[in-house]
């Protein structure tokens, strides 16, 4: 039997090494898509400033990194385990990494950027590069020091492979680490100028465990005592518990979670079974305004809002010294483009799940978290422990995707345990899964943009439609509630458009939202990369000749187009006969993105041969895992673009399972060439950035492969799944 | 009615008591028997996580009879590393840098060694992965797949 228990590793192992830095907060929390409404939809406390506690160094020189981003597929871990590597001169072998338990109320794990330990933004390694590199330099000056202090007669210089040398002798880093601990760190440090881990493909840490099955997700957990929980939830979003069974055969326990009833059984598959069973013997208050969590409604709602002269938007920016419209108005040529995108579900592999032990004195978590400064909270909040008392676990996490930042099955979970005085797994279904998700909001947007007589750009007029998680989420109370993030990927273009405006205005809708790998970016890319495509058809000009020239001087931008321009022959070959490419381009999460898509016709429906990609995202730790991730970003927006789209017919969504949720298979993979584009800048995001160019460069495709322009997602409605 | 079995689990008899005739394959791995890198994924076979070989057959087990599976060899993927396909499978899957969150792997693992003892060899166990994985890792798939 596994079981987890990180702090038993944590005290078992050997001298904890702390290496307190202090960082400035860099970023605010509202400048970064991804986190930002979770993180201020409780009180924050003061954000964290120092990074300590992140090392260990066992008997037998085997170093362990304690992190404190999740891993969950991105490769977070070897990341930053090649950094502390470069900095401290590790073989690559005698590191491992462990996810860090969080302190509260200053947590050295915390994400620099946002102040809080959560992981999405694509952010990790842009906060953590220079954080990590610093502490595991500081780690390295100490380590030096005590020996310098062990044997000051000698002249100690770092070796490869976690020792200190002078030729003849040399200490291991193991038998340094106790006096280094007692030392005060440097006040500043020299960063490595090698380059032995940063930027080389080396192996991910956590494969050998993931082929061997030894590897714990959230649902893996097993603690001593524990029994198992399922939940059904109204099915109708918004509903809650008017009235429920006191027992059911076979369940331990029924709980009242107020929008679901949580069953207590001696196994998952019994529980789930039980709860399946009585989402009929439960009453259930439905909510009263069923309208705006109705799909036909809520499109109608949008699109009325979008033609709408009177409502006022929130406009979120405006360059160029006319008005947008009326530089349009005055436009010779325009267009004016409406595209729509559907809610779409998460569908992480691995199903929502925590398991929790709440006694009168502490609660302890393991769960696959994105958001454990948040389940802090959520678990004080429920038990009324002070925070001190709540310990978390972070395990591996099957796929978080944005969905395992929200605290709806963290929740749960110490509700049930709280109530059957036992730690609990609760385990949701695949149906409770898909039916329960924070959507990623639908959108409506309208584009408008005029060339002039030279067929220059000359004005966008920019608004998006959309239901808006801040607002959803009251992260910003009052009357002027805002979010930027709805806006991402439309605000900040780096196109030459000298008169632009960028508007807002929420959809009232009430269907649950959350961030959905790309958030903002995964619709606005879209609208911006079909309109610059429309615009460059109307103004007789190549695709990316057209691209190249409204971004003229910018040579990150420039630099992402010549290499997929070159990766995939756009420029001096035409795609095979039967095909066409499309081409989309993304500044975006700290790194630029293009993409071009060669797609064909395969029984009238599209079939993708291949995808070339250029990123420029910094400094490439691990170029291996940049392929893997915009390979990954891709597939995951293939499938969006295609099939993905869930529906709700007065509060009840349509789909509860992969039949009736397509995703890419196997047999369906494109050919996905990534080319890396070198550079020195600090690092990029790239977990999130393949995914939002990949609408937009099917649909271009499409519409140069037929001369129709789809401008509503998905291509393929309704599709379905088979079995085996 | 609780009911007592015998099971040959990665060549290991294990004593399992069941409290439905009903309870499949999956649950009875995971939750009984602790053996959790067998995975959850739909339920209803779509996705293909559950894999496991039974008597070297490519099963789903979110949907098999445990009843059934009295009497035969099952194989889980913490079973496959002293069985030479299964090693070869997961020497493949390391060289090719395949995981990413890992979830969908040991029923990829599990059918492409399954589809091996069925004398498939490199692109046609492609053929036979109509599994899911939400990462998108299938390229490296397909590429550890052609050295098997």
């Amino acid at each position: 039997m596994t079981t987890v228990d990180r702090r038993a590793i944590l005290v078992g192992g050997g001298a904890v090494l702390v290496v307190p830095v202090t960082l400035a907060a860099s970023g605010s929390l509202k400048s970064l898509s991804g986190a930002t409404a979770s993180a201020g939809s409780v009180a924050a406390p003061v954000p964290a400033t120092t990074l300590g506690a992140y090392l260990q160094i066992d008997g037998q020189n085997k170093v362990t990194l304690f992190v404190g981003p999740s891993e969950m597929g991105q490769g977070i871990m070897t990341g930053l385990a090649q950094l502390a590597a470069e900095e401290l001169m590790l073989d690559w072998s005698q590191v491992s990494v462990e996810h860090a338990v969080p302190k509260f109320p200053t947590n050295p794990y915390s994400n620099p950027l946002f102040g809080l330990q959560l992981t999405g933004g694509s952010t990790s390694m842009r906060g953590w590069y220079l954080p990590m590199r610093k502490a595991a330099a500081t780690a390295r000056e100490m380590l030096l020091a005590a020996a310098a202090q062990m044997s000051p007669n000698i002249a100690w210089r770092l070796a490869q492979g976690g020792k200190v040398t002078d030729g003849a002798n040399s200490l291991l880093f193991s038998q340094l680490v106790e006096t280094a601990a007692q030392l005060t760190p440097p006040a500043s440090v020299t960063l490595a100028a090698t380059r032995n881990a940063i930027g080389q493909r080396l192996p991910r840490t956590d494969i050998p465990a993931k082929v061997n099955g030894s590897a714990i997700f959230g649902i893996d957990v097993r603690v001593p005592g524990m029994v198992y929980a399922a939940v059904v939830h109204c099915p109708t979003l918004g509903g809650t518990v008017a009235s429920m069974p006191a027992t059911a055969s076979g369940a331990t326990a029924l709980v009242n979670l107020g929008n679901g009833v949580g069953v207590v059984a001696s196994d998952t598959w019994t529980a789930q079974r039980i709860a399946d069973s009585l989402a009929s013997k439960i009453k259930w208050t439905l909510p009263a305004n069923t309208g705006s969590r109705d799909s036909a409604t809520i499109r109608a709602a949008g699109l009325a809002l979008l033609a709408s002269t009177t409502t006022v938007p929130h406009v979120y920016e405006t360059t160029g010294a006319v008005d947008a419209a009326v530089a349009l108005a005055n436009a010779p040529t325009k267009i004016d483009a409406t595209y729509e995108l559907p809610y779409l579900a998460h569908a992480c592999m691995e199903v929502l799940n925590c398991t929790a032990s709440v006694t009168s004195t502490s609660c302890e978590i393991w769960a696959p978290t994105q958001g454990q400064a948040l389940n802090i909270f959520t678990a004080s909040a429920i038990t009324g422990l002070p925070p001190t008392a709540i310990t978390v676990h972070t395990t591996f996490l099957g796929g978080g995707l944005g969905r395992k930042f929200d605290q709806d099955f963290i929740g749960e979970a110490v509700k049930i345990s709280k109530a059957v005085g036992k730690p609990v797994k609760l385990t949701w279904s695949r149906k409770q899964d898909f039916q329960n998700d924070m959507y990623r909001p639908c959108a409506a947007i309208r584009v408008q943009a005029g060339l002039d007589a030279d067929k220059s750009l000359s004005a966008m007029l920019y608004r998006n439609v959309s239901p808006s998680i801040n607002i959803q989420r009251n992260t910003k109370p009052g009357n002027n509630p805002e979010d930027t993030g709805a806006v991402a990927g439309a605000t900040d273009m780096p196109y030459a458009i000298p008169n632009r405006r960028i508007e807002f205005v929420p959809n009232p809708a009430d269907i649950p939202l959350g961030y959905w790998r790309s958030v903002g970016e995964s619709y606005n890319t879209f609208a911006v990369e079909s309109a610059m495509d429309e615009l460059a058809l109307a103004a007789g000009k190549d695709p990316m000749a057209w691209r190249r020239s409204l971004l003229a001087g910018n040579s990150r931008a420039l630099g992402v187009l010549d290499a997929v321009d070159a990766l995939s022959g756009w420029s001096v070959s035409a795609a095979p006969a039967g095909s066409a490419r499309g081409l989309a381009f993304l500044k975006g999460f700290g790194s630029y993105i293009a993409l071009v898509a060669q797609i064909s016709l395969s029984s009238g429906k599209i079939k993708v041969g291949k995808m070339f990609c250029a990123i420029d995202c910094g400094v490439a730790v691990n170029p291996d895992q940049i392929e893997a991730q915009v390979q990954g970003g891709i597939v995951h927006g293939l499938s969006a673009t295609l099939w993905g789209q869930v529906l709700f017919n007065a509060g009840v969504p349509n789909v509860s399972n992969f039949n009736n949720y397509r995703v890419l298979k196997l047999n369906e993979m494109p050919a996905v060439s990534v080319a890396i584009v070198p550079s020195t800048e600090a690092p990029g995001g790239v977990g999130e950035t393949g995914v939002p160019c990949v609408a937009p460069a099917i649909a271009n495709a499409y519409a140069r492969l037929t001369g129709q322009r789809v401008r509503t997602l998905p291509f393929y409605p309704g599709a379905t799944m088979g079995g085996l | 009615m609780a009911q007592t079995l015998t099971l040959n689990v990665n060549g290991v008899n294990q004593t399992v008591t069941i409290n439905s005739s009903e309870m499949p394959l999956l649950w009875v791995l995971r939750d009984l028997l602790g053996l959790t890198g067998t995975k959850y994924g739909c339920g209803i076979e779509v996705c293909g996580a559950c894999t496991v070989l039974v008597n070297g057959q490519r099963e789903r087990s979110c949907v098999f009879d445990v009843t059934s599976a009295v009497g035969k060899k099952i194989v889980t993927v913490e079973g496959l590393s002293t069985d030479a396909d299964g090693k070869k499978a997961q020497d493949a899957w390391v060289t090719n840098q395949v995981p990413q969150c890992g979830y969908c792997q040991p029923g990829m693992l599990m059918a492409t060694v399954g589809a091996m003892k069925a004398g498939h060899h490199g692109k046609e166990i492609a053929s036979e992965l109509q599994h899911i994985c939400v990462c998108g890792t299938y390229q490296r798939i397909s590429k550890a797949i052609q050295t098997l």
